[in-house]
């Protein structure tokens, strides 16, 4: 055994790892940089006046000081547009978590693998493997595809809209929400439903007393956390499903009117911050 | 025993066997168990204790033998309702579901009862209530009703353990290592309510456990247990030290070897 492991290392030189990673990431800095200095990178537009002014003026408009006519942040009729698509986002943001999140609490449970398997009471079954596959499987279909390629496929069938957003935002939700609670069953602690079961607890009330109350406090978090998510993407969602802040905030950027833009900016980032709170509450509250 | 008991036994184990693989955990082990006894299983860790109890309580099934609970072959008991009136079990870990209150904890013990939808009711509306209060009030946890039970210490939680245990009113409690995670003052404290409440009521208690002194102060009955045979089956009186070292003693054991075993004995 020694002399087999001295023999094997006078063969082979060890590679000193720091040594040689250092020696490679300053290889991969010198070429990249000869990479962008010579290249049409765009590098040298960031130190030109020019594209400093041109900053300067679209921030000037985006907060309203230079505009034709009144600024949209002095105005009350842009005012009351941005509230109301506001509160149409928070209320899409809310659909959306409401859909997924009440979706994922009906199918969580044959996606675990414990359940699927039988393992945790009752005998393995065909039907529930099966069921164990197929759930899953939506689980990971509806999570990877993203949000905003759901909206493109949705409104070739829905009209365009809050609705229609709110359902692209949901799907993919359902798949994150379905697969997190369904692994927060596989690790549950098997003994409390094993006590029932001992005491004379059929399926049904094992569920009731002793999986349910362990799983949805985690679930009702997770829930929290994605609405939060939710709430940023709607923008996003909105430009494609035409619903929300994001519908105006496109439509105002190809009009040219920065100081709208900067209204609704406004309002989204008081819109996150207000999501970001609630949640955070209602979390403490749920533990 | 002597017993003058002409009612059916509560517990008859005949020739009782049970395999793991390709070791056997328990072999032929035969003993009767009147109505009202309190017999300790004893035995170094592996010796079967934990199998045995989950045998009589219906959670495993023998490979061998029979096992009668109250005149009736356990095998043809249908788990459920039906077995958790006949038997009761205490684990040496905690069972309860410690986001629910204690309250609920201890009406889970009615779950054999109870249907369904009363069960699904009574998450919101308590049924029962006063009957869950009187339990709690025995172990001494009348002002914990509405805890929620991972907030209670450990000695405090085997307490809601025993007050569900008399919700669920079985005739045999079988106890596997009740008091291994208490310190000695609570264990004692903790075994003297199991073994008053199973005299009271004149319920049949089987309970493993490794303290020689709560045994010979709780326990009329022993049982050796020691690499899954049965060493001996005596009243606590006729045990004597040799005896329970000879039970412990490392020597001999499947799969531990000791300095004094190889070397030096």
């Amino acid at each position: 055994m020694n002399s087999q492991a001295e023999r094997g290392s006078g063969e082979r030189p060890r590679i000193d790892v720091p040594r040689t990673s250092a020696a490679g990431f300053v290889a991969l800095a010198i070429v990249s940089w000869i990479y962008i200095v010579s290249g049409d990178s765009g590098l040298w537009e960031l130190f030109t006046v020019e594209t400093w002014k041109e900053a300067g003026d679209f921030l000037r408009r985006l907060v309203g000081l230079e505009t034709d006519g009144t600024s949209a942040f002095l105005d009350a009729a842009s005012w009351k547009k941005a509230l109301r698509l506001s509160v149409e986002t928070l209320a899409m943001s809310v659909l959306a978590a409401g859909i997924a999140g009440a979706a994922a609490l009906l199918t969580f449970l044959p996606g675990a693998r414990n359940v699927g398997f039988g393992q945790s009471g009752g005998a393995r079954s065909r039907v529930g493997v099966a069921a164990f596959f197929v759930t899953r499987g939506a689980f990971a279909f509806t999570r990877s595809v993203p949000e905003l390629v759901w909206a493109l496929l949705i409104v070739f069938v829905l009209s365009p809209g809050v609705l229609a957003a709110a359902l692209a935002l949901a799907i993919h939700n359902y798949g994150i929400l379905g697969k997190l609670s369904a692994e927060v069953v596989e690790n549950l602690d098997p003994r409390p439903a094993r006590a029932l079961r001992a005491a004379g607890a059929g399926w049904g009330q094992t569920l009731l007393y002793a999986l349910l109350p362990q799983v949805l406090p985690q679930f009702i978090t997770y829930l929290l956390y994605r609405w939060e998510v939710i709430i940023r993407t709607t923008v996003v969602v909105g430009f494609v499903a035409a619903g929300g802040l994001g519908r105006e905030f496109r439509l105002n950027m190809s009009f040219l009117h920065y100081d709208d833009v900067g209204l609704l900016l406004l309002c989204y980032l008081f819109l996150v911050v207000g999501v970001d709170l609630a949640s955070a509450g209602l979390r403490r509250l749920a533990r | 025993m002597a017993s003058s008991n002409d009612s059916a036994p509560a517990i008859r184990a005949s020739e009782v066997g049970k395999v793991y693989g390709r070791k056997e955990a328990l072999s032929r082990v035969s003993f009767t168990i009147h109505e009202g006894e309190t017999v300790a299983v004893v035995g170094p860790s592996g010796a079967g204790k934990t199998t045995l109890l989950h045998l009589l309580a219906g959670i495993i099934r023998p490979d061998s033998g029979d096992i009668n609970l109250g005149g009736r072959a356990l095998a043809g008991l249908t788990p459920g309702g039906e077995l958790s009136r006949l038997v009761g079990v205490i684990h040496q870990q905690l069972d309860l579901v410690p986001q629910l209150s204690v309250l609920q904890n201890v009406l889970a013990g009615r779950l054999g009862r109870w249907g369904l939808a009363r069960s699904a009711l009574s998450l919101a509306w308590p049924h029962e209530r006063e009957t869950a209060e009187k339990a709690l009030d025995r172990v001494g946890l009348a002002d914990k009703l509405y805890e929620r039970t991972s907030r209670l210490s450990g000695g405090e939680q085997q307490r809601v353990a025993i007050a569900r245990l008399l919700l669920q009113d079985p005739q045999v409690i079988l106890a596997d290592e009740p008091v291994a995670a208490l310190d000695p003052a609570r264990a004692a404290d903790l075994m003297g309510l199991l073994a008053e409440i199973a005299g009271h009521s004149g319920k049949t208690l089987v309970s493993s456990l490794h303290s020689i002194d709560l045994v010979r102060k709780h326990f009329s009955r022993l049982i050796g247990l020691r690499n899954g045979g049965q060493l001996f089956d005596l009243p606590s009186a006729d045990v004597t030290g040799d005896m329970m070292d000879r039970l412990y003693d490392l020597r001999g054991i499947e799969g531990v070897e000791t300095f004094q075993g190889r070397d030096y004995g």
